[in-house]
């Protein structure tokens, strides 16, 4: 057999046979699912209900209001008070309350209504606000009274709404809602991979350094062999995960199909779903996602095997030295964010080029739509710029890493490395 | 004889040391050759260009009477670095075919003579352990085995006895002896010269990147001689004074002797048995090959551990 078909099966076997590949297959969409929900979770259960005292001084609320505005809205509890207005702004916390506050005597005609929520701590925004759109919305109803507009007259003002919505005669399918969604899962996979597997990468080369077997190796392969080996077997290990996980949405998705039609809410999401499937081109997105994330992976991989053969055991060196590759990859999410907000913007369309981070800034814009959002030359052009970036990546990496892996000693420093790679062989 | 392996004026530099400085030698097929030198002498730099680890920056490598082709040749050379190192979480077996596999072998070749190979090194029950569990030696052992599997022509151990005991010493000794008899040339590199004046035909001594010394064992005993002579007495030694010789050193039963320039030792023989003392021996000593090493490398400054490795 061949011998970087060797090497390949060896790094491949070896990573997936292990037991933390079958755990973290299982584990990490688990984990990520939690995330989304859990922080959507917590975020709801920080903010706090609210007891707060109503001191009217405009003599415009009443106990009635008040109390109906209790059954619409549970966010947070008004009382209103009258009696012992004095004793109550001065023990409102030994009352039960968590504040107070006086509706100033005020012409409702009047523009701006500055009220305090007299508190003896503070609360977070959340719950403040929440007080504030249950005042405003008793306020409405007040003012409502006040200019005489019936039901009838209200729901015309409160829903009759012009809704606008984006149509790219391009691309008619075209949802930018549900293309950022698509690009922000996309985006953050591949940044979670190029990091991950990246860094496995690196600790592979400092595995076979600092056991010493790399000398054993180089004497019966080429070190760049040797090298790309790893990255492609990795890389393959990476692939299998994603496939995995491609397979896993897939029976989840058709067993809640099957399972529960019935239910509103899973009837919702598979609408959504299905919604996504026909407003997406999912074939060309995973055909960019597959190639950028191998792109992608390519071009980083090489700069991680590069710095785990010039250091040593030491994983601090290898951090430090790994730091401005790690920020690459950071600084990438962020021009995602910019451009999913504005896919044809400047800043999209040179991030989604420049090969370190088109792997990231491209797979967003992608869902958007080709030719609509991205043009074809576009999306040829980046690609064969990745092409190019990952070549020239690894074949500097090569260099580096064919004099690091021998050298014991001093952690080199990046100027070092350079010479390295532009020595003569 | 055609030589299997032959170095002509090698030169590799390094940004702030000629770390090999116009070495060249030869090989003969089926010897035991030893490469010797102190610590950081070049040797490592050496091999590394014979095992096609490095490119010399001039000079040339001929295997078996063709310039070395590292692709191709890589094959039938077999190597075992002094820095030794192995997969740690591979198991045994596994690990042996994949080094054999990229050697050459096929799966089904390379797993018979792994087998071979352990039976005779009794390891047969290792080939589903991890090498992080096996002793120093045991991996040892283990490395041997790798670097031999596939029948290479050339052989090269770098300090292969370091760190095993003297049983396991004395079976990895015996197997290099027979790997030589059946027709591989072995490259031994060591500083232990004990080692040397036991196994090896063939000695070349590299100091500070050059060649200083290429000799058999024997011519290099005979080159560094000095004359010296132990004559044995049965009793007192009976030692006159005669301008043939010089005592260096007077024992209870016997006398060393150098002899003076222009004389022979059988001047010095007669001379001595014309004083009728009891000789029982007469026996020239020749240096060993610590002796020899010592004095062509010390004086040179302390060699060049401490020298900025950067290349």
């Amino acid at each position: 057999m061949n011998k970087s078909l060797l090497i390949i099966k060896r790094e491949y076997l070896t990573r997936v046979r292990k037991k933390t590949f079958i755990i973290s297959t299982i584990m990490f969409p688990l984990l990520y699912l939690l995330l989304i929900f859990g922080t959507g979770y917590i975020a709801k259960k920080t903010s706090k209900q609210l007891r707060v005292a109503v001191i009217d001084s405009s003599g415009l609320f009443d106990k009635r209001t008040v109390a109906e505005s209790n059954l619409r809205d549970s966010s947070s509890y008004l009382e209103y008070v009258t009696a012992n207005q004095d004793s109550v702004k001065q023990h409102f916390s030994s009352m039960g309350f968590d504040g107070y506050v006086v509706i100033p005597a005020t012409d409702w005609r009047s523009e701006e209504h500055k009220v305090v929520l007299r508190t003896d701590k503070t609360h977070g925004i959340q719950s403040i606000v929440g007080v504030q759109n249950k005042l405003n919305s008793i306020w409405n109803n007040l003012k409502y009274q006040k200019l005489g507009i019936d039901e009838q007259t209200r729901a015309t003002l409160d829903r009759n709404r012009i809704s606008l919505e984006e149509e790219n005669l391009q691309d008619k399918g075209a949802n930018a809602g549900i293309a950022s969604g698509v690009g922000y899962i996309c985006a953050f996979l591949i940044y979670f991979i190029l990091l991950i597997y990246g860094s496995q990468v690196m600790m592979g080369v400092m595995e076979e350094k600092t056991n010493r077997i790399a000398e054993v190796m180089v004497s019966s392969v080429r070190p760049f062999q040797l090298m790309l080996g790893k990255i492609i077997g990795i890389s393959l290990v990476a692939l299998t995960q994603f496939l995995l996980w491609i397979v896993f949405a897939f029976v989840i998705f058709n067993i809640t199909k099957a399972s529960g039609a019935g239910s509103n809410a899973v009837s919702g999401i598979v609408a959504s779903a299905q919604d996504i499937f026909t407003r997406i081109n999912i074939p060309l997105v995973l055909f960019c996602f597959g190639f950028y994330l191998l792109g992608g992976f390519f071009f980083y991989s090489s700069l991680y095997a590069a710095i785990g053969s010039a250091v040593n055991e030491d994983m601090r060196e290898a951090q430090s030295l790994a730091f401005p590759v790690t920020m690459l990859v950071i600084f990438s999410i962020a021009i995602m964010t910019a451009a999913v907000s504005d896919p044809t913007g400047d800043l999209a369309f040179w991030g989604s080029i420049i090969p370190f981070s088109s792997p990231i800034v491209m797979m967003a814009r992608v869902p958007f739509g080709v030719p609509g959002t991205v043009p074809w030359w576009q999306l040829a052009l980046s690609m064969v710029l990745l092409i190019a970036g990952f070549v020239l990546t690894t074949w500097f990496a090569g260099k580096i890493y064919r004099t690091g892996i021998l050298m014991y000693g001093k952690k080199p420093s990046w100027k070092e490395m350079a010479k390295w790679a532009f020595k003569r062989s | 004889m055609n030589n299997l392996l032959e170095a002509r004026n090698l030169k590799k530099y390094f940004a702030t040391q000629k770390a090999v400085d116009d070495i060249s030698f030869s090989v003969a097929p089926g010897s035991i050759f030893g490469l010797l030198g102190p610590n950081g002498a070049g040797k490592t730099t050496l091999i590394r260009m014979i095992t096609g680890i490095f490119f010399p920056d001039s000079g040339d490598i001929l295997f078996e009477g063709k310039p070395f082709d590292a692709l191709k040749d890589v094959e039938r050379i077999g190597y075992m670095p002094e820095e030794r190192g192995l997969y740690k979480k591979m198991k045994i077996g596994e690990q042996a075919l994949y080094l054999a596999q990229l050697k050459g072998l096929s799966h089904s070749d390379a797993t018979r003579l792994i087998r071979q190979w352990f039976v005779k090194l009794e390891m047969e029950s290792w080939w589903n352990k991890k090498v992080e569990d096996l002793s120093k030696g045991m991996s040892q052992k283990l490395q041997f085995v790798t670097t031999v599997v596939h029948n290479p022509k050339l052989i090269i151990l770098d300090e292969p006895f370091s760190g095993l005991d003297p049983v396991n010493s004395n079976v990895i000794k015996d197997e290099i002896f027979n790997l030589a008899k059946n027709g591989a040339t072995i490259l031994f590199s060591t500083h232990r010269m004990e080692q040397v004046e036991e196994i090896c035909d063939h000695i070349v001594l590299v100091n500070k990147g050059k060649k200083i010394l290429d000799a058999t064992v024997k011519e290099a005993r005979q080159q560094f001689k000095e004359g010296l002579f132990r004559i044995g007495f049965d009793g007192e030694p009976i030692v006159p004074d005669h301008p043939s010789y010089s005592v260096i050193k007077k024992e209870e039963q016997s006398v060393v002797v150098k002899i003076a320039e222009g004389y022979t030792s059988n001047t010095v023989l007669t001379a001595l048995l014309q004083e009728g003392g009891a000789i029982t021996s007469y026996n020239e000593i020749l240096p060993s090959l610590n002796d020899i090493f010592i004095e062509l490398v010390e004086g040179t400054p302390a060699t060049r551990q401490f020298q900025n490795l950067t290349a």
